[in-house]
């Protein structure tokens, strides 16, 4: 029959492509991570799970998640809240919104590897801007903080290439590069929040802007919250242009930056093994999954879309 | 009493001025109703009275303190919006105790999941409130329901629900029925007026609707360009308009005017006819004439004053119906009223004669403003009909 065969017609090609382009490199990584395949080998050997014993029990790939996992919660709450706080702000003010908007959007729309070269200089231990700006600290009231006295006396951090202060350095400039992006996804989400309920909160004797923020603005950006979380998540799993920019040999002082989309370049790109790669590349995956659907299964039941 | 008082109250956004010098005391239990065309400030003056918009000048005194410096939340009023403004978020019940936390509650007994345990008399006893509420509101059983899950009218309960509970000083309304459809709507009406004769509270009500102004309110003010042309009992608005615009836009259908003249004695006359009542003010000149529908009637040929024309619309709406007579050569419209009995023969370009019922004519002067006639003692009666 003539109409039996149609459908394929209207779904054959977006399901061609999404096997093609979505599915199959998927399967194909996944196939890879059981094998010891290189690059322009022409077989592979079958080794079981043996990629997978790897990251679970080195201490590099310890250091990897680590790394990962540190930059993640660092960067996603920070930059979910400023992001937040700055659209806020910008919100409630009358004059200069866009001159603020455009100021904290400059960083997301400036090429990340462009502007790591200038906190490179920003944060070097000699004519670094941060650590000269810190010298002339020395001497007052802030040296009664510890840290402080301990950094005028024996110097001040070598942010970058410190093991104790490099990932959080690095975090420091996720979250500046990437809260302005909140911030405009929070500004759109905010232009949808009716006004009368602003109105009817105030009859209602919410006095305080934390009343009014509490009984409306929070849940009526529930929907954009669950939104930039989620996009928030995945952009810090994925950080790789800082990390490669700093420390293109590697991973950072003593692997302290080893993140995984780093450790996927170098082990199947730069080392050409491609199954470790794999391995690695299918445990992303499925942390990225997990995170995702947990905090939609978390969030679906509590917020509220209209 | 004077529950509310509006002295000179004067606002203009940016060089648009929208009220211009607002007074208005409002009686302390009384259903006072802001009826006007879109545009004309009462949502303005209300939002005003509510705190949520400061006036330019003027004075707002609540209770007898003035409240201009006093935020909305302090001023003890509630308000039922025209959207609803529930906050679809939570549950009729969340909703409806809303207030009663922000009032009752201290900062740590509002906390999201421990506020219930720390303050469980507390809780226990708005809750009991607003169960009361939802009972006389009949909405006892959507207390679990999200807004979103209500229709309009359950919403529209909803919203008063969660006016009532706080018990406020006044009701500030803002075209609450105006979401409603047709039926839901009059019915309403008599609801919303029951509900105001139980509570005994100051109600104060906008609309753009006259019928809702004219059912429900014990006083209307009528507004039009920032200025309250007519303050009064819904009878007296109708009956007694001081202001061709207040006769214009109380009554549906329109009233018919018809273009007059005043003459050297005072009569007022259209074409042939001749009122039998006399201005006072012994003003000359052109004037217009009001004749509301329902004064009107049709009769035999050749009856003496009567208007004839030709039936152009005919508009049947069961127990009455609405003839547009072309009266006039053509000029004017003259909207009659006649019974279904009456109007059943009419028909489309029919010639029937109209006349009206004596003493009912409205003359309004080319200010707009009414004029009082009145019947004169002496010998015009040759002229009297």
């Amino acid at each position: 029959m003539q109409t039996a065969k149609a459908h394929w017609w209207f779904v054959g090609p977006a399901l061609f492509l999404m096997v093609v382009i979505l599915l199959m490199p998927i399967a194909i990584a996944g196939a890879l991570s059981f094998t010891s395949y290189s690059l322009g080998n022409p077989g592979a050997e079958f080794v079981g799970l043996e990629n997978y014993e790897k990251i679970f029990t080195r201490s590099t790939y310890e250091k990897m998640f680590g790394a990962t996992f540190r930059y993640v919660f660092v960067v996603v709450p920070l930059s979910v809240g400023l992001g937040l706080g700055a659209a806020l702000l910008i919100n409630s003010t009358r004059r200069f919104g866009d001159l603020y908007k455009t100021i904290y959007f400059l960083p997301v729309m400036a090429a990340l590897i462009a502007m790591a070269i200038v906190w490179e200089f920003a944060f070097h231990p000699t004519i670094g801007i941060v650590n000269s700006t810190l010298e002339r600290g020395c001497g007052s009231f802030l040296e009664s903080w510890s840290w402080f006295a301990h950094g005028c006396e024996r110097g001040f951090p070598l942010w970058l290439t410190d093991r104790d202060y490099a990932i959080w350095t690095v975090a420091f400039i996720g979250v500046w590069q990437g809260f302005g992006f909140n911030m405009v996804l929070y500004l759109a989400g905010l232009t949808s929040v009716p006004r009368e309920l602003y109105h009817a909160a105030e009859m209602d004797g919410a006095e305080t802007a934390w009343d009014r923020f509490r009984l409306v603005t929070w849940p009526m950006l529930g929907p954009t919250t669950v939104f930039v979380v989620t996009i928030s998540f995945i952009r810090s799993f994925q950080v790789f242009d800082t990390v490669e920019a700093f420390y293109p040999q590697g991973g950072g002082p003593s692997k302290s930056v080893y993140v995984m989309m780093f450790a996927i370049y170098e082990k199947a790109i730069q080392q050409n093994l491609m199954g470790i790669g794999a391995a690695i590349t299918v445990v992303f995956l499925a942390f990225v999954m997990f995170l995702t659907l947990m905090q939609r299964w978390i969030v679906e039941r509590r917020v509220h879309y209209t | 009493m004077t529950a509310i008082s509006l002295s000179a109250i004067e606002k203009s956004f940016g060089t648009t001025s929208v009220l211009n010098g607002i007074n208005l005391d409002i009686a302390d239990g009384e259903f006072l109703t802001l009826v006007g065309p879109s545009g004309c400030g009462k949502s303005t003056l209300l939002r005003i009275l509510a705190g949520l918009e400061a006036p330019s000048s003027g004075e707002v005194v609540i209770g007898g303190q003035t409240v201009n410096a006093v935020r909305p939340a302090r001023r003890n009023l509630a308000m039922v919006f025209q959207s609803y403004a529930l906050y679809p978020h939570l549950t009729v019940l969340q909703n409806m105790m809303t207030p009663l936390k922000l009032r009752d509650l201290s900062l740590t007994g509002r906390l999201p999941l421990l506020g219930p345990v720390f303050a469980r008399g507390q809780y226990r006893a708005i809750v009991e409130q607003v169960r009361e509420t939802a009972q006389i509101l009949k909405i006892g059983h959507l207390l679990d329901r999200k807004p979103g899950q209500l229709s309009g009218g359950q919403r529209q309960r909803a919203a008063l629900g969660r006016a009532m509970v706080r018990k406020p000083v006044a009701f500030l309304m803002d075209e609450p029925l105006s979401n409603l459809d047709a039926a839901l709507r009059i019915h309403m009406r008599s609801e919303l007026a029951e509900l105001h004769r139980s509570l005994k509270t100051t109600f104060v009500y906008v609309t753009h609707d006259q019928a809702e102004a004219l059912t429900m309110s014990d006083r209307m003010a009528v507004m039009m360009d920032g200025e309250i042309l007519q303050l009064g009992a819904p009878h007296t608005v109708y009956n007694d308009p001081q202001d061709i615009r207040v006769a214009e836009f109380v009554g549906a259908p329109r009233i018919n005017l018809l273009p007059g003249s005043l003459d050297n004695n005072g009569y007022a006359r259209c074409g042939e006819i001749v009122l039998s009542r006399a201005a006072t003010q012994g003003v000359v000149g052109s004037v217009s004439i009001g004749l509301r529908p329902e004064h009107l009637s049709l009769c035999e040929k050749g009856t003496p004053e009567a208007l004839s024309g030709q039936v152009v619309h005919k508009e049947n709406l069961g127990a009455d119906i609405y003839l547009h007579v072309s009266v006039l050569n053509g000029s004017q419209r003259l909207v009659v009223r006649v019974s279904p009995h009456e109007g059943q023969g009419a028909s489309f370009g029919q010639t029937v004669h109209v006349i009206r019922e004596h003493g009912r004519a409205l003359v309004f002067g080319k200010d707009g403003k009414r004029l009082d006639i009145r019947t004169a003692g002496t010998g015009n009666v040759a002229e009297v009909a």
